[in-house]
């Protein structure tokens, strides 16, 4: 069903992502772990969608899938119509100068042998853009539009060399260099201040606003989803939850896991009387059944046969709002902070 | 009497440019029971300070000046035999990253009544185990995975861990640096929780170290927002966070968003902290203040008391209140 306006520019039909874990115990059976199920989703034409859920949700995995480090084990994913979950060859390799990645760590991201000439102007080199001139060209007006300013101080560094906000910057320019139509970025800020987090999501919806770049942010905090995205989707344990525009799905979330999320987020400033939810259980209820609602087993308002016995359906609550919840319609309850309440990022 | 008061604390790294002056006359007091968080941007020296009150310093770091009183005893000055009686059993500390530096090829319960051995020659093998079994329960791991390996735990479960190790010789401080940072949403907010919980039920007095004021705002009485080394604001968290004074912090909390109302652009703080090899004269803020005038360059501030206990270091405050 597409009852969304604006072109679709990505769309998760069915994606499934299994792996292997190598159980508790070492050497134990291999048990499968169901990183996504049957995700369904459309990202739109220049927008900023976040994905958003606690650790192991299944973020990165989905990420992966997109810029193809990984391929789904079941389900499409398209761009523009084109089917490009199984892309292989030459056609892999142009469809990757498409859609670029920006992962968690600086640190780890980076190649610490590689300058930051070196660094940005590699994705140019594989894909043979330009001469040596242009690239350099290419390169310094990258670094000029994440703020390395001005570029030539910073050609020449290597990552050690830099602060983590400063290798952040250089690791979007290294995306943003091919001009990419898709870029993930996977909590791109986790490891950063907030003032420095505030800069980098500022680069961001500058791209998105002068390149018309689309957009998939990763993040585990709702607050920074909240300001930097147009749609945002939640995800619990591989599965889809929540879906709709940003204002929307946090100051009137429908699902008991958005809530939880909500509730979970630190928060300082003028905040009067701000309600909890209480939707999270403290303690993961038991649960034997593999059917059911993926939230069951820390869901405070599910009812306990209902719950474990059948999946929720993704329905849509109102345009563009989708939950999967049965009880979706009765959590009328709204999100009641100031406006002088600041949270966590 | 505070528990621990802190006077003047200066501290530097020799380094191949010079002495880096990483802490510079910081002065603080904390009692019984209560939480100070530290809060201020990455390389501010926070770390530094936690490290300090350990006695643990690097081999290059030293205390320049000052004085550090714990129980009314200046540890800075006493022997290492004594600092090894008082670190662990009085004043213990969750180190940044720790969760990262559980020994892999122990097991976690064995790790812990260990450390319970090593500080406490009267108490015997099955008692310290009994201890641990209680630590577990007190940080939320469930028993049966007391006899796991730490990659086995999620991060949250050795978070709990490292926790469980600082409670281990029941300190009457903890210094925590960070001890969330590397944690999902849910996660750090029960782990938030059952820090409040455990300082309230054991009465133990907290040091907060965090780069995340939203933290800090959630588990401390009493802030202290550091900036280049030096103290810039303290008070309450109430008076820090309903009227926040100094530029710094008021351009710290802009940083943050709001769920509700209209998407305001958040206004990071421009530039970069300065160089403390060589720190500047007068404010070291003032580069990146946007309420910076030229005297600024010339003057260090001094507090100014705003309240009884909340206190600012800018020559704003000055001006208001000095004589007219
Ligand atoms: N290579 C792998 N082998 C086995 N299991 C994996 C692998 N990669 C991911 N998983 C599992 O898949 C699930 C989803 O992981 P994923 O990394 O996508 O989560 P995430 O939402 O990005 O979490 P985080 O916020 O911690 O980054 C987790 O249970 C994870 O343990
Ligand atoms: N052993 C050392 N030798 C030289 N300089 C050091 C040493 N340890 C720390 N520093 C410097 O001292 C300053 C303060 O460091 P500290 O680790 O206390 O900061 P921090 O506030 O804890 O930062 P973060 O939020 O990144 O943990 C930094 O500029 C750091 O580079
Ligand atoms: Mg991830
Ligand atoms: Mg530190």
């Amino acid at each position: 069903m597409k009852e969304e306006t604006g072109t679709s520019f990505l769309s998760f039909d069915g994606v499934s992502k299994f792996y292997l874990s190598r159980g508790r115990m070492l050497g134990g059976s291999g048990r499968q772990v169901v990183a996504l199920n049957r995700l369904t989703l459309d990202i739109r034409k220049g927008e900023i969608f976040g994905l958003v859920g606690e650790s192991g949700s299944g973020k990165t995995t989905a990420g992966r899938l997109i810029v193809r480090l990984e391929e789904a084990d079941r389900g499409i994913i398209s761009v523009e119509g084109q089917d490009v979950t199984h892309l292989k060859g030459k056609r892999l390799k142009d469809f990757r100068k498409r859609v670029q990645m920006i992962f968690q760590d600086p640190y780890q991201s980076l190649n610490p042998q590689l300058s930051v000439l070196d660094t940005v102007s590699e994705p140019l080199l594989i894909h043979r853009v330009g001469d040596r001139l242009s690239r350099a060209e290419m390169v310094m007006n990258a670094l000029q539009s994440v703020g390395l300013s001005p570029p030539g101080d910073f050609v020449h560094r290597f990552p050690h060399q830099m602060s983590g906000g400063q290798r952040q910057r250089v690791a979007i320019a290294r995306a943003m260099v091919l001009r990419p139509d898709f870029v993930v970025a996977d909590e791109p800020t986790s490891m950063l201040d907030a003032s420095i987090s505030a800069q980098i999501f500022n680069i961001l919806l500058e791209m998105q606003k002068s390149l018309g770049i689309t957009l998939l942010f990763i993040t585990h905090s709702l607050a920074a989803a909240r300001y930097l995205c147009d749609r945002i989707a939640v995800i619990y344990r591989g599965n889809l939850m929540e879906l709709g525009p940003a204002d929307d799905v946090i100051q009137r979330s429908r699902h008991p896991y958005t809530r939880a999320l909500i509730d979970a987020l630190p928060k300082f400033g003028q905040c009067g009387e701000t309600e909890r939810f209480n939707t999270f259980l403290k303690a993961e209820r038991e649960s034997s059944s593999t059917v059911g609602c993926a939230f069951f087993g820390r869901c405070s308002i599910a009812n306990r046969i209902l719950c474990s016995q059948e999946v929720p359906p993704f329905k849509t609550v109102s345009p563009g709002r989708r939950v999967a919840c049965f009880f979706a319609e009765e959590q009328g309850k709204n999100l009641t902070a100031s406006k002088t309440c600041h949270y966590g990022i | 009497m505070a528990l621990l008061e802190v006077e003047d604390l200066s501290i530097g790294y020799r380094t191949r440019l010079g002495l880096h002056r990483a802490v510079e006359g910081v002065s603080f007091s904390l009692e019984e029971g209560k939480s100070l968080g530290f809060v201020g941007e990455s390389g501010c020296g926070k770390t530094t300070v936690g490290m300090s009150l350990m006695g643990l310093l690097p081999r290059n770091g030293e205390v320049l000046r000052g004085r550090v009183l714990f129980e009314g005893r200046d540890i800075l000055s006493i022997s290492e035999e004594e600092l090894r009686l008082l670190r662990w059993k009085k004043i213990s500390m969750i180190f940044q990253a720790a969760m990262n530096a559980l020994n892999p090829v122990k097991k976690v319960a064995d790790q812990i009544s260990e450390a319970i051995l090593a500080h406490s020659s009267s108490v015997s093998k099955a008692e310290a185990s009994r201890q641990v079994e209680g630590l577990f329960q007190l940080v939320g791991v469930p028993k049966e995975r007391m006899r796991d390996y730490p990659h086995q735990y999620s991060g949250g479960m050795k978070q709990r861990a490292v926790i469980a190790m600082a409670l281990a010789c029941k300190p009457r401080l903890i210094i925590a640096d960070e001890p969330t940072t590397a944690l999902d949403v849910i996660v750090q907010a029960q782990i938030l929780e059952e820090t409040r919980l455990l300082q309230e039920q054991l009465g133990i007095s907290i040091i907060f170290i965090s780069h995340d004021i939203s933290i800090v705002a959630d588990v401390c009485h009493d802030i202290g927002i550091m900036y280049a080394g030096e103290l810039v604001e303290y008070g309450s968290r109430e008076e820090v966070f309903d009227s926040p004074a100094h530029p710094y912090t008021r351009a710290l909390l802009s940083s943050f968003p709001t769920l509700t109302g209209n998407r305001e652009m958040l206004k990071p703080i421009p530039g970069e902290p300065p160089n403390l090899v060589d720190p500047p004269k007068g404010c070291r803020f003032r580069e990146r203040c946007q309420e910076a005038s030229h005297e600024c360059s010339l003057i260090s501030p001094a507090w100014t008391e705003l309240f009884p206990r909340h206190k600012v270091r800018c020559i704003r405050f000055e001006r208001k209140k000095g004589p007219q």
